[in-house]
């Protein structure tokens, strides 16, 4: 960007001369003409845009540029983006202007007219740019670039222009009896349309501020500050004098708004505090309750440490421990020593297992193959079911009976093994093979470990005539002498095994 | 006084008094002995014939003496063995006593056929309410080859052990011949018995069939 001399104060004034000039020339054109492009229209507007700008520059040290380049080269874009970055800044700070003029209407009489000329310039076309400004809004959006940023700069100052001519007409107003030096009733209307307004532009959530229509007139001025302070604090724009002084001025407003009471008649009176009555009632219906109110609160839904506050009741079901004093805990120890001495111990005792009903004998799955028949099973059974007293023989008892059987051996040999006056039991005769015992075993006094009689003389062990030899000794001609022998035997039994079959039949046969 | 004596004989026996009986002209009331055995049918002879398969041949020639000898004397029935027709022939005396006692007979000795060892078979001559009951694998279940052979191993057991832990259990006899099974044993302990088998016909294991024998066996018993 190629940097531009200061214009003198008289080139400045040649450069406003020729800009409202063309301002008028663009004012004087009908919207139709704007459709064409016509390179004499665009340079009117440069020129107009240009002493625009260089008009509104003083109020702006800030800005980056001191003239607004409006060469044909540029485009309608870039000449845009010069004014926007002029403008921001001036907004807001008129912006701020207007909110002090507002709190304080008497400084608007003090006001300096920093460049006569432009002001008064600007005052004649006042009332001329009023009913055209709206026209010129309309064809905002049919028309090219060009025009758009002129507009945007003429309302910006229109606004700030009329908001400068209503605060001097403030003190002019007639005065109702609710009207003093700080209460405006059309102030007030005005305000609040700003209000909203910048509600809608800064997008702040300020809408418990909206019901201005219902509130009391009595409360409205001291809302106007409350709004005001709440306003800028939403904003978050810092800290501000009235933040911390302004407060002093509230105190007196109230003590104005009492002595205002009085000024009332005792229904108005009566029916502003049922209003106030209500308006608190309402408020508390309407609002969420606080969180002792609500059923089940958990821990997230309440403010920390809350519950500490509340004193809250709720019943123990447990006994609160005894507080440990030197005294228990002594008597405690007593007590220990006490039960150690005596070795009574309050043991846990396992209670002994009652069985309910007599164990029932679980029949074993015999599996072999049994030695009575079946009508002796169905025998046995029959007994059983008339006779109760015979007592079932089961393989429980069974397996007793032959324990006690191999016991009692044992305990036999146990006795002889023991004593030398050994007197042996009666002999239970029992249909079993013995074998290799001889018959004076029983009868003989010394204990059986000792005495031989166990053992057999080699008579009763073998009893052979003649040379016994062994397989291998045999002879050729023995061998064959002892195959004879064998088959004359076979021979022998295998004639009686012919005839006796034959026999039995002949006799079964005749017998029917 | 006139009492009223009840007859001390089955003889027929008069009115003496007349003023006892309103109608006197009514004969006196023939009382009758039990028909024997013999004298039913018109004193004709009641036969029974039981056929003996070839496979039971030598073991009845075996066991001959102790087929005949309850049945002649204890039962009072004539029992001969026709060797050409291959039958057992079971024929009424005078002195038997009871018909039913024919139909014993007979069924004793078909259980022996059938498979049965004598003294098993004898019960039925004992005891009234046993009875024998046949049924074919296939009944249960359609098995072939490789399969029916194994089923029929499974019902036996190794050794014989299945069969005689369900006969031991139930009370009962079984004969597993190839494909065809009797059981002989009282109604319940048939039922019991042949529960058993299809459960193992069916597949299930030994032990499985042993528990299940078991609860029941005992509920049987607990019953009495």
């Amino acid at each position: 960007m190629h940097q531009n001399t200061t214009p003198t104060q008289l080139e400045r004034r040649g450069i406003m001369a020729a800009g409202s000039e063309a301002l008028n020339t663009v004012k004087a054109t009908e919207p139709t003409q704007w459709l064409a492009p016509s390179p004499e229209l665009s340079e009117n507007a440069r020129a107009a845009l240009k002493s625009l700008f260089s008009s509104l520059r003083p109020f702006t040290p800030k800005s980056p540029f001191n003239e607004l380049l409006v060469e044909e080269d540029f485009d309608a874009e870039q000449i845009w983006q010069q004014i926007d970055i002029q403008s921001q800044p001036l907004i807001s700070s008129l912006r701020r202007e207007v909110k002090r003029y507002e709190k304080n209407p008497e400084e608007i009489k003090t006001l300096k007219v920093v460049v006569e000329g432009e002001e008064k310039v600007l005052e004649s076309q006042n009332e001329e740019k009023d009913s055209e400004d709206f026209d010129e809004e309309s064809d905002d959006e049919e028309e090219g670039d060009d025009v758009e940023e002129n507009e945007d700069d003429d309302e910006d100052e229109e606004e700030e222009e009329e908001e400068n001519v209503e605060e001097e007409e403030e003190g002019d107003g007639e005065k109702n009896e609710i009207e003093d030096g700080f209460f405006n009733v059309k102030a007030l209307g005005k305000y609040l349309k700003t209000t909203e307004a910048e509600e809608y532009e800064n997008e702040s959530e300020e809408g418990a501020d909206e019901d201005g229509d219902e509130k009391d007139e009595e409360d409205e001025a001291q809302e106007l500050m409350n709004l005001d302070e709440s306003e800028d604090d939403g904003d978050g724009k810092g800290a501000r004098y009235e933040d911390f002084f302004g407060k002093k001025e509230l105190s007196t407003h109230k003590k104005e708004i009492s002595i205002h009471d009085k000024d009332l008649s005792t229904h108005e009176r009566e029916q502003l505090k049922l209003k106030a009555e209500i308006e608190q009632r309402e408020k508390t219906m309407l609002d969420p309750k606080t969180w002792t109110m609500q059923g089940e609160v958990t821990a997230a839904k309440r403010p920390p440490n809350s519950a500490l506050e509340v004193d809250l009741d709720f019943e123990h079901n447990v006994r609160p421990a005894p507080p440990i004093t030197e005294e228990v805990t002594l008597a405690i120890e007593d007590m220990i020593r006490k039960r150690i001495e005596q070795d009574l111990f309050d043991d846990v005792q396992r209670a002994p297992a009652l069985p309910t009903k007599a164990p029932r004998e679980r029949k074993e799955m015999d599996e072999n193959k049994s030695k009575k028949g079946l009508a002796e099973d169905y025998e046995r059974e029959y007994v059983q079911k008339m006779n109760p007293d015979s007592g079932p023989l089961s393989s429980k008892d069974e397996q007793k009976h032959e324990a006690e059987m191999l016991f009692r051996k044992l305990c036999l040999k146990l006795d002889a093994l023991s004593h030398f006056h050994f007197t042996p039991k009666p002999v239970i005769e029992d249909m079993s093979i013995q074998d290799n015992v001889p018959a004076l075993a029983m009868e003989e006094i010394a204990p059986v470990a000792v005495s031989d009689a166990a053992m057999l003389a080699p008579e009763e062990v073998f009893s052979g005539k003649g040379d016994i030899k062994e397989e291998a000794e045999l002879t050729q001609a023995e061998r064959k002498r002892r195959r004879a022998n064998k088959k004359r035997k076979f021979k022998v039994t295998a004639k009686k095994m012919a005839k006796k079959p034959r026999d039995s039949n002949k006799d079964i046969i005749e017998a029917m | 006084m006139q009492s009223n004596e009840a007859p001390s004989s089955m003889e027929v026996k008069a009115v003496a008094n007349g003023a006892g009986s309103a109608s006197g002209t009514l004969p006196p009331k023939p009382s009758f002995e039990p028909l024997k055995a013999h004298e039913m049918s018109d004193g004709q002879v009641q036969f029974r014939k039981v056929s003996v398969p070839p496979h039971r041949y030598t073991p009845l020639k075996k066991a001959w003496m102790q087929i005949y000898t309850p049945i002649y004397e204890q039962m009072k029935i004539d029992i001969r063995m026709n060797l050409k027709g291959r039958k057992v022939e079971l024929k009424t005396r005078r002195d038997t006593p009871d018909i039913s006692h024919l139909q014993k007979c007979a069924d004793f000795v078909q259980a022996f056929m059938l498979g049965f060892d004598i003294i098993d078979a004898i019960a039925l001559l004992r005891l009234d309410e046993l009875y024998v009951e046949s049924f074919e694998i296939k009944d249960v279940k359609t098995l072939r080859g490789e399969h029916l052979s194994r089923a029929i191993g499974r019902l036996s057991g190794k050794g014989g052990r299945t069969k005689f832990a369900i006969e031991n259990a139930t009370k009962t006899r079984i004969v597993i011949a190839d494909t065809k099974i009797h059981i002989l044993g009282s109604f319940a302990n048939i039922k019991v018995a042949r529960d058993s088998l299809c459960n193992l016909i069916l597949g299930s294991p030994a032990a499985k069939v042993y528990s299940k024998l078991r609860a029941v066996t005992a509920r049987l018993a607990e019953r009495f």
